[in-house]
């Protein structure tokens, strides 16, 4: 054996664990939920049929799913609208002004984010409570007693929105001010001395000069809201009421427990494709030229 | 001599990866049993424990337990690999399904020669120890062949539970029919008390059967839930969903947005603390509420379902814990013995100890104060409702029967969802559940 050879045969050896370990969770999976939305199987029984696409076809019919694949994308674009600017806005005033406290209001940002769902969902359950729930008792301070019901049907969407919003807020911030604080002062300085404006500045400074960062943010944070929708509407809502807060995820999940495991892996199949070609697309649209300092 | 180290170092690397998915081996035989831990377990923990130490005491067969609370998700990954407890204790009616599929997919063990077995340990059958009518119902022969399949273990009488201070106090009357029902909602509501609340829309199922056996009898019952063709058009049937829709006018508005599995609990206390007068529960109810904050007076109250009409039948459902044996499992003989034992005086003996009441004849002496009160229910008159919906086979884009029929309450609750929708998609789903049901 020459060098060249035991050289390749080594560099061989030492992927091979990562190589297979890839395959067999993660490509060998994703190759099942594509082979098994194509068939009708129950989740504890090895019989199946194949039934081709029809699993799709009442997938695009059923109005339970269109009203999760609705609000997962009502979810997707609100979530990821508030929560990016109100952590860019925040991130902003935290670097570029002293503000007295600003290093606690960054770890008081950042706290929701280590806390685990089910916590949030047990905080949230207090602070929607109808009666004597934080967020009712402090509309109430203002005049009259106010009974929101926030886990209501019509505003259960809105509850799910405030608590993924206020989950995600501190994560985001601290990124964005890692590479906010990486922009050099002097920056800054000529353009005041040119007199721009706060709102000037951070729309032709501080923006463009973070956007690589932005960019990759934004696709990973599109992807996890999917994922975390899951989660909350799991552990606050149950779905409910009738189904309000159901998201494709949830609904893909309760389709496993009706026996229907070729159903919910079409289901599956059609999140896959939405997100993949939602993070391609995003990728896509925020191409900039890349700027540097 | 460095790059035969690493070969090795990356050889064996690799077949740590792969030592995780060796197969146990089973020279010794051991009986695995899967037992949900409901509230039972929380009263006084241990009473699976006892269980399966006194049968390997009294048969020799060693016993694995797994005793969860989530048992659905512990078990389901390792069967849907094929790799099967022996015997499960797991009701049906449950929001994951998981025996409802195994119905389903008739994926159970024939327990109909248990009945005929000896009780480890004792000279009495099993079918002479359990209660009669236990044996007969969809709910332990889910085809309808007169064959068991699953075996009846915790009986728990649902019906309708209130405040009973509250109406010494007031003076009320519990309402025997469903007028003097809507009479009474009235009068409460004066006084800003709503007739009515659930926990969630899953606690209907209970109240749903008791209401169809009031409202047409076992022959109704039979039908309907083998969905027979325009039973929804029938007087009787009409009236059933009349009266659940009515009763969504009567409820506290509050509901709908506490019925999930985070909230329910907030729902089981407005009758505790007097903001509705009734609720559907099970007995399970005293042990799960027994630190909440209730009003002045509180006393729990139990009442099966009120009439149809003056005189007629009240019912109060027997909801029922059941036992069986997945098809797929290696200890078939073993998993029958364990079953058999279940009805053993001992067995029933450290069940009853934690209020987990067995249909065993003779039961009534090891009952507890506050459930001889519940379990006196059928004495006192109301009829025992058993039985649930035929399976049948699942079908994509219908939904379960209780997303057909108990979900949209809430929206009937809330407004958004009119009568008369309600009762279409129930017709609707109710033509496609009877072409798709399982028969043996």
């Amino acid at each position: 054996m020459n060098a060249v050879k035991r050289k390749n045969l080594f560099v061989f050896l030492c992927v091979a664990p990562a190589v297979v370990l890839f395959f067999i969770f993660m490509l060998y999976p994703t190759f099942s939920v594509f082979r098994m939305s194509f068939f009708e199987r129950g989740a504890y029984s090895n019989k199946e049929a194949y039934v081709a696409f029809e699993n799709f076809k009442v997938l695009l019919n059923d109005t339970r799913f269109i009203r999760a694949a609705q609000n997962t994308i009502f979810l997707i674009v609100t979530v990821t609208v508030i929560t990016m600017s109100l952590s860019l806005i925040f991130a902003y005033f935290l670097t570029r002004d002293r503000i007295f406290g600003g290093n606690f209001f960054r770890v008081v940002f950042y706290i929701p984010n280590i806390l685990s769902v089910v916590v949030i969902a047990g905080v949230f359950s207090a602070i929607y409570d109808a009666d004597n729930g934080l967020l009712n008792s402090f509309l109430s301070l203002f005049g009259k007693k106010i009974t929101v019901l926030w886990k209501g049907e019509e505003t259960v969407i809105f509850s799910l929105i405030i608590a993924l919003v206020w989950q995600a807020v501190g994560y985001y911030m601290v990124m964005y001010m890692a590479s906010m604080s990486a922009v050099p002062k002097s920056m800054y300085e000529s353009a005041s001395l040119d007199g721009a404006s706060r709102l000037y500045e951070f729309f032709k400074i501080t923006l463009p000069l973070i956007w690589t960062n932005l960019r990759t943010t934004l696709t990973f944070f599109i992807i996890s809201t999917i994922n975390m929708a899951f989660l909350f509407v799991r552990a606050m809502t149950s779905g409910g009421p009738n189904g309000a807060s159901d998201v494709v995820l949830s609904f893909m999940y309760n389709q496993k427990d009706d026996g229907l495991y070729g159903y919910s892996m079409a289901a599956g199949v059609l999140i896959f494709l939405f997100s993949f070609l939602l993070s391609f697309a995003v990728n896509r649209l925020t191409k900039r030229k890349v700027l540097q300092f | 001599m460095k790059k035969l180290l690493a070969l090795i170092m990356s050889i064996l690397m690799v077949a740590t990866f792969f030592t995780g998915c060796r197969k146990k081996d089973n020279k010794s035989k051991v009986l695995r049993v899967a037992a949900l831990s409901s509230g039972y377990e929380a009263t006084k923990s241990g009473m699976w424990k006892e269980v399966c130490d006194a049968f390997t005491k009294q048969t020799g067969i060693e016993v694995e337990l797994t005793l969860e609370k989530n048992l659905e998700d512990v078990i389901s990954a390792s069967m849907q690999g094929g790799d099967y407890p022996d015997v499960v204790l797991l009701a049906t009616g449950r929001e994951a399904g998981l025996t409802e599929q195994f119905i389903r997919d008739k994926n159970l063990t024939d327990l109909t020669d248990v009945l005929e077995m000896t009780v480890p340990g004792e000279s009495k059958k099993v079918k002479d120890k359990i209660a009669g009518g236990f044996t007969d119902s969809v709910a332990t022969n889910p085809y309808g062949d007169g064959k068991t399949y699953l075996m009846p273990m915790f009986y728990s009488p649902c019906g309708l539970f209130y405040n009973k201070g509250l109406f010494e106090q007031k003076g009320w009357e519990v309402p025997t029919t469903w007028d003097e029902m809507w009479a009474l909602g009235d009068k409460a509501k004066k006084e800003g008390i709503y007739l009515f609340t659930y926990p969630t829309t899953g606690y209907f199922d209970a109240f749903f059967y008791a209401l169809m056996y009031s409202v047409g009898g076992a022959d109704f019952f039979d039908k309907a839930t083998h969905y027979e063709k325009d039973i929804w058009d029938s007087e009787e049937g009409k009236l059933c969903l009349d009266i659940v829709a009515k009763l969504a006018t009567y409820t506290n508005p509050k509901t709908p947005a506490q019925a999930n599995d985070q909230d329910f609990t907030k729902n089981q206390l407005m009758v505790m603390q007097n903001e509705a007068l009734f609720m559907p529960n099970g007995t399970w109810i005293v042990g799960e509420m027994q630190d909440a904050k209730a009003a002045d007076g509180f006393k729990w109250g139990m009442t099966a379902l009120p009439a149809a009409k003056k005189d007629g039948d009240r019912y109060s459902y027997t909801w029922i814990e059941q036992i069986w044996a997945p098809k797929g499992a290696e200890n078939q003989k073993e998993a029958k013995q364990f079953i058999a034992y279940m009805y053993s005086d001992k067995a029933c003996e450290i069940f009853a100890e934690r209020n987990a009441i067995q249909p065993v004849l003779n039961i009534a002496d090891k009952l507890s104060d506050d459930n001889k009160l519940f379990y006196s229910i059928y004495d006192n008159g109301a009829k025992a409702a058993m039985g649930n919906f035929a399976a049948y086979k699942s079908v994509a884009g219908l939904g379960s029967v209780a997303e057909t029929f108990f979900d949209p309450i809430n929206s009937l609750v809330s407004g958004s969802l009119k009568k008369e929708k309600w009762i279409e998609n129930i017709k609707k789903a109710n033509v496609i559940m009877r072409e798709n049901l399982i028969k043996e």
